[in-house]
């Protein structure tokens, strides 16, 4: 959590396998990008979408995501 | 002793393609157009659990599971549970003290008491306090392991889930119905309103009947708690022994390293490079959906069964670099995940990976768990652990698994 109460998001995409859990829990936050990768659509979100956050960055089978 | 051996493919994927190289193992792994292939004669033990589902009924299925595995589930795993089990096991073996003074045991069985407790409270069974119920709570894990790994035993294989399907019985009755009755109960109450979901035990059996699926059958939930009570020791229990001999090899030949045995970063590298190179799943098979052509031509039909062996993929000199069949605690792993793939990969990676090597590998924040393989050495190497000279570990024959059966050792400072 970055001082102004906003989220770090960020998908690594050398350990991200494209399973797209992300985009499915959290579309306003993840899409599917360049060599089927997922990519942030919104690199700071606010409190209001940590229960999103917190449950793609858990889903993600191999936990590319940090926040 | 030979520490690091090729993998012999056993029986149940001869005839059968083989990918052996990183790249193709990961296109596959990563493929949508490919299905889970694997134990189809292990159905008993594991059908329709996690491990053997594909796609959306995987996705409903792991968003279900994912809380258990929140960062403030596995801090309190690690905590509460984890490091004072390992304590405790550590202080019932110096009962075992022998005549000359010595504290031996055997790794492979202290590991597995280490993690009973660890696995009964993620899976949600109840009654795994005093010692002995510990060790007959861990001869059922052991056996049913057996069971839903038959694909790789050396013995006759409807014989071995015949017997384990049998002693599954007995593991129904003593643990698992009551651990159900009281969750059951549990849940009735939440739904009546005397109790908040807060209450509720935060585990798996809870999650699944909290949340039926009028489309699963009536035994599902004892599968699916069969793929949590086998795999959240097995990775963990395989894996300490290979780490144990690797380190003592290591520091042999580097002597300077010695004083690191406390370090908690370089037992974490040193690790992942054990389940790199010894891996508690050395093959996965994949089912092809429809006729795919992989990146390097090669060509699979639909329907046609594929074998991804992970030993051989872990060792690729492409990624690990020349020295990769070695235990090297200090590889540059730039271009992959450090254990390859010890827990398999795309959407069937193990959910439970982060037990194991702990939320601050690499891909989490640095705050976080250490996870079990790190945790256990720390707490071997404050006990002094030696190998025998006179009594060094054998493998297991009963599998084709690279795993070790016995593996005596002296607890020199307890």
């Amino acid at each position: 959590m970055k001082k102004n109460n906003t989220f770090n998001l960020k998908v690594d995409v050398e350990i991200c396998q494209g399973t797209a859990y992300c985009v499915r829990v959290a579309p306003k936050l993840f899409k599917v990008g360049q060599n089927s990768t997922a990519e942030v659509t919104k690199a700071d979100p606010g409190q209001e979408f940590e229960e999103l956050i917190i449950e793609a960055a858990t889903l993600c089978p191999t936990r590319a995501i940090t926040y | 002793m030979e520490t690091i051996r090729d993998l012999i493919p056993p029986p149940h994927i001869e005839g059968i393609k083989h990918f052996v190289d990183f790249a193709s193992v990961d296109e596959i792994l990563r493929s949508k157009n490919f299905r889970q292939g694997s134990h189809q004669e292990s159905q008993p033990f594991f059908g329709d659990s996690l491990l053997t589902i594909d796609q959306d009924a995987h996705f409903e299925r792991r968003r279900l599971q994912a809380p258990l595995f929140r960062k403030e589930a596995l801090e309190y795993y690690e905590h509460k549970e984890l490091l004072p089990l390992i304590e405790s096991a550590l202080q019932e073996c110096k009962e075992t003290r022998n005549e000359s003074g010595e504290v031996r045991a055997d790794l492979c069985a202290l590991v597995r008491t280490m993690l009973a407790r660890i696995s009964a409270v993620t899976t949600g069974i109840d009654g795994v306090d005093s010692q002995e119920r510990t060790d007959a709570f861990r001869t059922y894990i052991e056996q049913l392991g057996t069971g839903a790994t038959v694909e790789w035993s050396t013995e006759d294989h409807s014989t071995v889930i015949s017997r384990i399907l049998k002693i599954r019985e007995g593991f129904v009755d003593e643990f698992y119905n009551p651990s159900v009755a009281r969750r059951l109960d549990l849940i009735n109450k939440f739904r009546s309103g005397d109790l908040s979901e807060d209450d509720l035990p935060r585990d798996l059996l809870t999650l699944m009947y909290l949340h039926w699926n009028d489309d699963w059958d009536d035994e599902l939930p004892l599968r699916e708690a069969t793929l949590y009570l086998v795999a959240s020791s097995q990775t963990t229990t395989h894996a300490i022994p290979h780490l144990m001999i690797h380190l003592h090899e290591w520091f042999e030949e580097h002597p300077e390293d010695y004083e690191k045995r406390f370090d908690r970063e370089f037992l974490k590298r040193a690790g992942h490079e054990a389940i790199r190179l010894h891996l508690p799943s050395p093959a996965l098979l994949r089912i092809a959906l429809k006729d795919v052509t992989l990146s390097n031509g090669v060509e699979i039909s639909e329907g046609e069964r594929v074998a991804c062996l992970f030993t051989p993929a872990n060792r690729d000199e492409k990624v690990f670099g020349a020295d990769a069949r070695k235990f090297n605690p200090y590889r540059d792993t730039a271009n992959a995940k450090p254990w390859g793939f010890a827990f398999g990969g795309g959407e069937h990676t193990c959910i439970g990976r982060t037990l194991v090597t702990g939320l601050s590998a690499r891909t989490d924040n640095d705050d976080g768990t250490d996870g079990t393989l790190v945790n256990i050495a720390h707490a071997l190497f404050r006990a002094g652990i030696q190998l025998d000279p006179n009594d060094l570990p054998t493998y297991t024959e009963l599998s084709h698994h690279d795993a070790y059966g016995r593996f005596p050792i002296i607890l020199k400072d307890l």
